[in-house]
């Protein structure tokens, strides 16, 4: 009989997960999707059974998290015949929209966030750095030389994430390797929000060059230190501009209300 | 878990390999045997493929991706029959369809053991993968007009697992339009060829050519570890087995996989 012991982990482990929280990572999931342009506008979203059973979660849970993409402008649904809910992007300003987003992130959230990455990236530098032979470099080569050339920051964004998910895979590891395609989905609607500035793509490109260069010599204790020194980089930028924020409520993230407020009628001139 | 040091059900010709023992001989051949088995299917999906695309060429026009479906049955038949054969498909060359720049013809094993189709997002504007001309299962039949093996590698455009995708090229009236492939998932290689490898008396593995290990029944030397040292591309391409300090390297003819194993 083990009745007593890791009886307090089990009820934590057995505890039914917040639903709330499942809500905002479902509408998390789908607003960043819709944002990095990997749902495009007018796309239909499968059947809510479909979707619901997709993303793991109640069709209670998943209305709601539609209810809360309609109020964002960002879900558009129709009813009867050829009905259905639809990717519907919103008039207002991408920026806007994006910041709106990070707003919606406490910066205890944004700092946890980036721990879990730099944890990801670092365990896949130095893993890459001991697996790696020159031919697995020319992936993240080609991804240094497209981040050069991209023009607009959702565009340096995704190639950023790719660059992460290309180390991950350098490393050999299918776990890591989905674990940060899951985590870009997060990051990189966010990371839109830093990359526009041309200063900054450099540097990020300057420190994916030096990562690539650790890894290559097999320097996997370097490589590591690197790959986490650019994400806590980007991380900390991300956290600056969440505290630059005139709006900083803290509490539970709202459903509605941040930026729910007649998105269609948003846009104005001349936004800086 | 025994080793028995008796030679294994022994097809393999000696001089395919000479210096190996006979049991080595007989796990390259059998590791051959079983990367062959999927080579079939690969080189059924090509000639489909070949066949499809030279009868819309006859027609006049540019092939599209509802022609491509007429492949289906063909693949879903080789997912099903084929044991390692967890994807199949066909790549098309970008530009070679009129409806798409770029396309996969790609069908996948789900866990519940039904086939489904992969659809990803080819649109650059959209997505930082709509490229795959770089990938080695694309690149290498293109560039050597060769069958191919890719990998180990993790495959996170497909199916996020980890990895050996065979291929071929396609040519229709001399021109490369695509590759034709199969992915086994490494975790299915290893359960079929794992066990030969434990028969032989000494810790062996099996390495690709840049000497990334694909299976092993040495703890020492996991998948996806590399061995440095040995020049494998080159006993590839000698096609005779060879001693390497106190490994003999011996190649698994006709496939690019080398046989690791400790020389007495």
């Amino acid at each position: 009989m083990k009745q007593h012991r890791g009886d307090g982990v089990r009820r934590a482990v057995f505890t039914p997960v917040d639903n709330r929280a499942r809500v905002e990572t479902v509408v998390h999931r789908i607003g960043d999707a819709i944002e990095l342009g990997l749902l495009a506008d007018g796309e239909q979203l499968p059947g809510e059974m479909e979707l619901a059973g997709q993303l793991g979660v109640s069709t209670v849970t998943l209305r709601e998290a539609l209810m809360a993409l309609r109020q964002q402008g960002l879900v558009t649904t129709r009813r009867g015949r050829g009905g259905g809910s639809f990717v519907s992007l919103p008039e207002v300003p991408g920026e806007e929209r994006l910041l709106a987003r990070l707003s919606s992130w406490s910066t205890e959230e944004l700092r946890d966030l980036g721990d879990h990455w730099a944890a990801l990236s670092g365990a896949a530098a130095r893993l890459a750095a001991q697996r790696t032979e020159p031919d697995d470099l020319k992936a993240l080569r080609r991804t240094l030389d497209d981040l050069a050339s991209a023009e607009d920051a959702a565009a340096r964004s995704r190639v950023y994430g790719r660059f992460h998910v290309e180390l991950a895979a350098a490393a050999q590891s299918a776990r890591l390797t989905r674990e940060q395609v899951v985590l870009q989905t997060e990051v990189g609607a966010l990371m839109c929000l830093v990359l526009g500035d041309n200063e900054y793509r450099e540097e990020v490109a300057d420190r994916h060059r030096s990562v690539i260069s650790a890894v290559q010599d097999g320097a996997h204790d370097s490589a590591r230190a690197l790959a986490e020194r650019c994400v806590q980089d980007s991380t900390a930028r991300l956290i600056t501009l969440r505290l630059s924020m005139p709006r900083t409520v803290s509490g539970p993230r709202p459903l509605e209300g941040t930026h729910g407020q007649e998105p269609r009628s948003g846009r104005r001139d001349g936004d800086a | 878990m025994g080793r028995s040091p008796a030679p294994v059900g022994a097809t393999a010709t000696l001089d395919a390999t000479p210096g190996a023992t006979i049991a080595e001989a007989a796990v390259a051949a059998q590791v051959r045997c079983a990367l062959e088995a999927v080579f079939a299917a690969v080189a059924d999906t090509r000639a489909d493929t070949t066949a499809l695309l030279t009868r819309v060429a006859g027609q006049g026009r540019r092939p599209a991706t509802v022609d491509l479906a007429a492949l289906r049955p063909g693949l879903h038949l080789r997912l099903t029959r084929q044991e390692l054969v967890s994807g199949a498909g066909f790549v098309a060359a970008p530009g070679l369809l009129g409806d798409v720049p770029a396309w996969l013809e790609w069908w996948q094993q789900g866990s519940d053991g039904g086939v489904r189709p992969l659809l990803l997002d080819l649109d650059p504007a959209q997505s930082a993968y709509s490229d795959y001309t770089h990938w080695d299962w694309f690149a290498l039949p293109r560039d050597t007009g060769q069958r191919a093996v890719a990998g180990p590698y993790v495959d996170y455009l497909c199916s996020d697992e980890y990895s050996l995708t065979l291929s071929a090229p396609v040519h229709v009236e001399g021109r490369f339009v695509g590759v034709a492939a199969a992915d086994v998932y490494l975790r299915h290689f290893e359960g079929a060829v794992v066990p030969l490898l434990q028969r032989l008396p000494g810790a062996s593995y099996l390495v690709n050519a840049r000497g990334r290990v694909a299976a092993s029944a040495d703890p020492a030397h996991l998948a996806g570890s590399l061995t440095r040292g040995p020049d494998f591309a080159a006993v590839l391409a000698a096609a005779r087995s060879t001693r390497h300090e106190d490994l003999r390297l011996v190649p698994c003819d006709g496939v690019p996989l080398v046989l690791v194993t400790p020389a007495d």
